[in-house]
């Protein structure tokens, strides 16, 4: 059951990134170019949705967070720094 | 209906809309207690190989406790997410699979670094090697950690934002040069 549903969100997720366009290069490096800024138009849309839905379900006591990854800063930002020349070279 | 159904066959969608079937996913996600991540997965994949394969080399901490090797929830994610993008594709009639060009066919692409389909594979491959392992020290990519980290107000989440666009703007700026 559990897995079915993984195949289900795992779906909507390529779908919502292929028809924002994202499965393409242009669109990721054009965002660090600023010429397109589709990217952070859909991963904050995606975070301010997800983010009120979800809070406001546990206000409602309706769902309890998973643990959540500790803040580790070094790591953090160093994995963003080298993660960021990855993306912007094959446009992941 | 049929508004529905123009709706799925357009290529590309306002990033707005969806955004919002991303962040409906995520909730779902979350409702069910799990996490939406990519590079997670392929790090479960390699565990399971390198057991297989060298199974001293890969009885590590990390591949034991932290990433831990088999198919997990997020390897069978990551199979739904190809699908996705394939009927995503598919819809829209610009799925190229099997046609000719299909292997590097961006052409911004072909404009920065040439026509040649090796270097797309060169270049591509080299960059996946540091994303993941980008991942790796970070604790997520893209999705795991600044989405669906995002989501639950993770401060990792925006440091890893951060960086990865100081980065990427960086690396943008060096490839294009004069045309940035």
């Amino acid at each position: 059951m559990n897995y079915v549903l993984a195949l289900v969100f795992g779906s909507f997720f390529g779908f919502a990134l292929n028809k924002a366009g994202l499965t393409q290069y242009h669109k990721i490096v054009n965002q660090f170019r600023f010429t397109d800024m589709a990217v952070l138009k859909f991963m904050m849309t995606a975070l301010v949705v997800a983010m009120g839905g979800l809070y406001a379900l546990r206000g409602l006591g309706l769902v309890t967070f998973p643990a959540v990854p500790p803040t580790y800063i070094v790591g953090n930002l160093v994995g963003g720094l080298l993660f960021g020349v990855g993306m912007a070279l094959t446009g992941y | 209906m049929k508004w529905l159904g123009s709706q799925i066959r357009k290529e590309l969608w306002s990033p707005y809309s969806a955004g919002v079937l991303l962040g409906i996913t995520g909730i779902l996600v979350v409702f069910t207690g799990q996490k939406l991540g990519a590079s997670g997965a392929f790090e479960n994949v390699v565990g399971l190989l390198g057991k297989l394969a060298a199974p001293a080399a890969f009885n590590t901490m990390y591949f034991n406790y932290v990433m831990p090797a088999g198919i997990s929830w997020g390897v069978i994610l990551m199979v739904g997410a190809f699908f996705g993008g394939l009927i995503g594709a598919a819809t829209s009639r610009s799925l190229w699979w099997g046609k000719k060009g299909a292997a590097n066919s961006d052409a911004q692409w072909k404009a920065i670094f040439g026509p040649q389909v090796w270097k797309r594979w060169v270049i591509g491959f080299l960059g996946a090697i540091l994303l993941e392992f980008a991942a790796g020290i970070a604790g997520g990519c893209t999705s795991g950690l600044a989405i669906s980290g995002g989501m639950l107000l993770v401060p990792g989440a925006f440091l890893f934002i951060a960086g990865m666009f100081m980065s990427g703007i960086v690396t943008a700026l060096v490839i294009y040069r004069s045309r940035y």
